[in-house]
């Protein structure tokens, strides 16, 4: 299994009800499919993962990408700072 | 060589403009380009609508980290770049107070020192992961941006 620590921001962290949440996850996921697990598991954050921007270790990731052993993975809408 | 100076930072202390500029000037410099933004309380163009205030928040070691990567992207595309300043202010903020800065400086004005500054504001929108909430008199919103980062980005 793979610890991870996820960090949500802006309407995610709304919806989500929550900054930050520790989780297990199968080793080798794929980002689309922790985005699949999040949204079962949490049925109010699922109407987010259409738009939801993801992170690793604070880069830019993508669907098809492993999270890593031990990842930050970050989560939120597109950015609307300035 | 001295490296050249380069200030990002998310703040949640006031934009001291006098400050930033002072670290980015050398004795070289002769013209800095200075983009500001600041809340705006009253909105005309496309929805009309007033605002009373914005509440930025921030992913603030990736922001600042991002804001690295906007300097370093400037520093590709314009060499004569001497030094660069990017902060952005989080927080509840009011209207017309200063929520963010990009400054350039270079040897002289027509090096591309403005469009630099241009640059670094609109890559700062697309990339740093900073959002603000908008409280107006009927209620209050998350702003969402449009841009979709690609790999690399």
């Amino acid at each position: 299994m793979n610890k991870i620590k996820l960090l949500f921001f802006a309407t995610i962290r709304d919806r989500a009800g929550t900054k930050q949440m520790d989780l297990e996850i199968p080793d080798n996921l794929t980002i689309q499919e922790l985005k699949d697990k999040l949204s079962s598991d949490y049925p109010k954050m699922a109407q987010s993962m259409k738009s939801v921007l993801m992170t690793i270790n604070r880069e830019y990731a993508f669907d098809e990408q492993i999270v890593p052993q031990n990842a930050e993975i970050g989560m939120f809408p597109p950015v609307s700072g300035g | 060589m001295i490296p050249l100076p380069t200030i990002f930072s998310i703040t949640e202390d006031e934009i001291d403009l006098n400050d930033l500029l002072e670290k980015i000037t050398l004795t070289s410099s002769g013209a800095a380009a200075i983009f500001t933004g600041m809340v705006r309380g009253v909105t005309a163009r496309d929805n009309p609508h007033e605002t009373v205030y914005l509440e930025y928040e921030a992913y603030i070691p990736m922001a600042e980290a991002k804001m690295k990567q906007v300097a370093d992207e400037i520093r590709l595309k314009w060499d004569v770049i001497e030094g660069i300043a990017i902060v952005q202010r989080i927080g509840k903020l009011y209207p017309r107070t200063p929520t963010v800065l990009i400054a350039c400086t270079a040897a002289h004005r027509d090096t591309g020192v403005f469009d630099a500054a241009r640059y670094g504001i609109d890559r700062l929108k697309e990339i740093v992961p900073v959002w603000k909430k908008e409280v107006s008199p009927t209620g209050e919103e998350w702003i969402e941006g449009d841009y979709i980062p690609k790999p690399g980005e």
